[in-house]
């Protein structure tokens, strides 16, 4: 399968300020490379401070780093080109209180995306905003309501439907799931696979819960201080992990399940 | 389908429906709210309805005094001044002038604060700073001595009190708006549009602005408080207003000279502008305590 | 003796339009150094019943109860005020983001002087400060900062949540309570911090066997640390136990799917295959169903679930639920 998005030697650093600023501080990113193929999850993990965001709004075109190229499908993407990358990349934010306008109601904040970048006659539009709204699980007349009367996980669920609207190819979650009651992240989850193997979508998963990781994603990128330190298939490496900052990590994890299988 | 309300029906407005109900069940900003209303239509209307004109005056009826003393005489309700002019229709009159002239200065120093806050709040460094700051020099002039200033150089005249009140209030809007569009801007949902694609005068225009009108018109009601006392006050200086114009002001400076053998000449005009800077600032106040209530729901 | 003894607590919403009972008779007790988990996700009442207890809720919740002891007193017996002073004696409450919870003007020390309790302190007035500013040192140490002389002099925004937290148990040790309220203390955390807080809580309930009372939303993530868990739901009682009968032995559908949904329940599934969740979503406020509020989602659900189900208790494992699942389920 060809790779959908290909990163190679992504690198951000500070922007120093002329002459006062001396200190010479460690990259954001530096180096980071890796590539993701269609139907598959790459899951993202690290300590805060890693890189991990910055990462993610660079991919999503939020931030341009300072060097480094981005392909997608072979094409390498321009920073700044908002209309071309938002077709393909999409992401997913992670406190979905305020990834929704306030004043808008869930048929104008879908609107929006479509009336910039797609030439559908407002009929068509409508037709495309109920689909996508059953696609995950709401109603379509829920197209008329304003965010204040959805829930948590609801909100959710209209943040997955914007990014999904536009067919794109690639979502980042960064966090997205982390504020969810337990039960409404395995639906969450169980939506996303649906998707993923409908649509043929690869996943970008920014998270510290190892078991959403262990069970959701396919390969695994550790990221320290801005650069990979290592990667691999997801349970080799959870299993096996070979870096000091990946075994630290695991112990987390592995610690609280080793101690219940004791019990 | 027909449907009667059969169900107790669960209701979500819409943030603004939200505002409009918090601000319906305080009962003093429904008061100040329906006087706002009063004087609007008045502004309006009032030179359809006044019974008399308000420039020509009856010679024979001059300082009638209102119609509820032993003198008075009905057809004349509030009385007349020293050139028998009716002091209704002055008054009537003088909403269009005073409140009516209010209103639009507040609307043209809110629609240039608004562009120039919003240019200055989408541009950064030194662009923004100057866009931000290079009418704060104003700020520092007292209205008053800027009109002063203004008709020194361009003469006497309501226009160019109207150019004086303006010129004071567009920084104001500048500033609330500038500081308001940078807060929006920080918000998710705006960066979720701009990784949409979204130009940024769209961005501006459907996802920030339904969020900061509230917070424009609450000080838009403030700034129309101060635009009425700054024309009346101009006028009552003789730089605004001229004879025989009937704004509250000068018809007020008028009276002075007769004050203690008719004092209803000076009285009456003084109750209107009191009533209308009151009703003004009842609203503006209802509006930011409704506006208070809404965040913390 | 039991520390805390509750029966039948309610508490209601008094609405112009209607009254909604958020928290619907739930019975709680725990012994002396027990420490015990309150699971539930959001909406199921739990902060409102700590809050309860603790008695800082407003005017417009009601709380009623049949039972409501203290290490035997009776406190519903009691006048308001000396209900509070018992209780804000022997009960003290940490919160979920212990950095909004610090005052940002003030340092950490000049806090924590103020939570020392004069009458811990002996000696005469002059030597007061220096008592306090010792004590403060002390109860950093206990929670587990060694350098306190930074950390005395820095103000809340240039610490970390981790920080934070142990700063706000250290302040709620200062009074010496008997029981402590953890309401979600860890939610805003990376999970080695929250091993971190969790294991410093596990100390002090071994070292000083202070009670603790664990509220979270994630049943897996305490089940290391307590000895008994209670379960809600919608603001109902749904079950109760000692952790192993929670967790191996479920017994209500909803406390089953909880357990369903951890991810060591999930180590044997095939990776990427769908997991095991209830339909539906929480019932909000204005519309719960009646009688047990999981009937619309319950895969069990009968025609008496509309009626409220009463407490059955199997050798001190408490259920409510019409139809239990009594079979062990059978695990590979």
């Amino acid at each position: 399968m060809a790779e959908l998005l290909k990163v190679e030697g992504l690198t951000k650093s500070y922007q120093s300020k002329g002459f006062w600023f001396n200190k010479t501080q460690p990259p954001i990113l530096d180096s980071v490379s890796f590539a993701v193929k269609a139907h598959k999850t790459l899951a993202i993990i690290g300590k805060t401070g890693s890189g991990k965001s910055s990462l993610a709004k660079i991919l999503v075109g939020a931030e341009s780093a300072t060097s480094g190229q981005i392909y997608l499908n072979g094409q390498a993407l321009k920073a700044g080109s908002y209309q071309h990358r938002c077709q393909h990349i999409r992401m997913i934010f992670q406190d979905s209180g305020t990834t929704l306008n306030p004043s808008l109601t869930i048929q104008q904040l879908l609107d929006e995306p479509l009336k910039i970048n797609t030439p559908f006659d407002e009929k068509k539009r409508t037709e495309l905003i109920r689909q996508t709204l059953q696609k995950v699980g709401l109603l379509g007349d829920h197209m008329n309501f304003y965010p204040h009367m959805f829930s948590g996980g609801q909100k959710q669920r209209i943040s997955l439907a914007r990014a999904i609207i536009l067919q794109p190819q690639v979502i980042i979650l960064d966090e997205a799931l982390a504020s969810l009651d337990p039960s409404l992240r395995s639906q969450m989850i169980n939506l996303l696979l649906d998707l993923q193997q409908q649509m043929g979508l690869a996943y970008i998963l920014i998270s510290h819960n190892m078991g959403i990781i262990r069970h959701f994603s396919d390969d695994i990128m550790v990221l320290s201080e801005g650069k990979v330190v290592e990667t691999g298939k997801t349970l080799d490496v959870m299993a096996n992990p070979q870096h000091q900052v990946t075994q630290k990590l695991m112990m987390n994890q592995n610690f609280q399940l080793r101690s219940k299988k004791n019990r | 389908m027909a449907r009667d309300k059969i169900y107790l029906e669960e209701v979500f407005p819409s943030p603004f429906m939200q505002l409009w109900m918090i601000f319906r069940k305080t009962p003093v900003a429904m008061a100040g709210f329906s006087c706002f209303i009063f004087l609007v239509v008045l502004a309006i209307f009032g030179p359809l309805l006044a019974p008399h004109s308000p420039v020509e005056g009856q010679l024979d009826m001059i300082l009638l005094p209102p119609a509820w003393h032993s003198d008075g005489n009905v057809s004349y309700l509030l009385g007349t001044d020293e050139l028998g002019r009716d002091m209704l229709s002055r008054l009537m009159y003088g909403t269009s002038l005073t409140f009516g002239l209010s209103f639009i200065v507040v609307l043209i120093s809110l629609v240039v604060g608004v562009i120039i806050g919003s240019l200055s709040a989408l541009t950064t460094g030194m662009k923004s700073s100057f866009l931000n700051h290079f009418l704060d020099v104003i700020l520092s002039i007292p209205s008053l001595l800027l009109a002063i200033i203004i008709v020194a150089i361009l003469g006497p005249g309501l226009s160019n009190t109207v150019w004086a009140v303006v010129m004071v209030l567009i920084p104001q809007f500048i500033h609330i708006t500038r500081y308001a569009v940078k807060e929006e801007f920080r918000k998710d949902y705006v960066l979720a549009s701009r990784l949409d694609g979204a130009s940024p005068f769209r961005i501006l225009y459907y996802s920030i602005f339904p969020n900061i009108v509230d917070r424009i018109m609450g000080q838009a009601t403030m700034a129309q408080s101060a635009a009425i006392l700054d024309i009346a006050t101009l006028g009552f200086l003789g730089l605004g207003a001229q004879i025989p114009m009937p704004e509250w002001g000068a018809t007020l400076a008028n009276g002075l000279d007769l004050f203690y053998i008719a004092p209803w000449t000076v009285y009456l005009p003084g109750l209107a502008i009191l009533f209308s800077v009151v009703a003004t600032n009842l609203v503006g106040e209802g509006i930011r305590h409704a506006l208070k209530l809404r965040k913390e729901r | 003796m039991n520390l805390l003894d509750i029966r039948n607590l309610s508490i209601e919403l008094i609405n112009e339009d209607q009254n909604i009972l958020a928290v619907d008779k739930v019975s709680l007790s725990m012994k002396e150094g027990e420490v015990r988990g309150i699971v539930g996700e959001s909406g199921s009442g739990k902060s409102l019943l700590a809050q309860a207890i603790v008695g800082v809720l407003n005017d417009k919740w009601h709380v009623h109860a049949d039972r409501f002891h203290w290490r035997g007193i009776d406190l519903l017996r009691l006048p308001m005020h000396e209900r509070k002073e018992i209780l804000s004696r022997d009960i003290a409450m940490i919160f979920q983001e212990p950095m909004a919870c610090l005052d940002p003007t003030t340092s950490i020390g000049e806090q924590l002087s103020e939570a020392i309790d004069d009458s811990n302190l002996t000696g005469f007035f002059w030597q007061r400060q220096k008592q306090r500013q010792a004590e403060a040192i002390k109860l950093l140490h206990k929670v587990g900062i060694k350098k306190h002389t930074a950390c005395i002099k820095s103000y809340p925004h240039q610490l970390t949540e981790a920080v934070c937290q142990r700063v706000m148990i250290a302040i709620a040790l200062a009074r010496k309570p008997i029981l402590l309220i953890a309401d979600e203390p860890t939610a805003a955390m990376e999970n080695t911090n929250q091993g971190q807080i969790f294991r410093l809580l596990a100390s002090l309930n071994q070292l000083k066997s202070m009670a603790i009372l664990l509220i979270s939303h994630d049943l897996e993530n305490i089940t290391h640390w307590t000895h008994t868990i209670t379960v809600m739901y919608s603001g109902q009682f749904v079950e109760a136990g000692t952790t192993d009968q929670i967790f191996k032995k479920a017994m209500h559908p909803y406390t089953q799917a909880l357990v369903d949904s951890s991810p060591m329940a999930n180590l044997h599934l095939p990776a990427k295959s769908r997991l095991m969740t209830l339909p539906g979503s929480i019932p909000i406020l204005q519309h719960l169903p009646i009688g047990c509020r999981l009937g619309p989602r319950c895969p069990r659900a009968q025609q008496d679930c509309v009626k409220s189900p009463a407490v059955s208790n199997f050798h001190g494992h408490k259920v409510s639920c019409h139809f239990p699942l009594l079979t062990k389920p059978n695990r590979g």
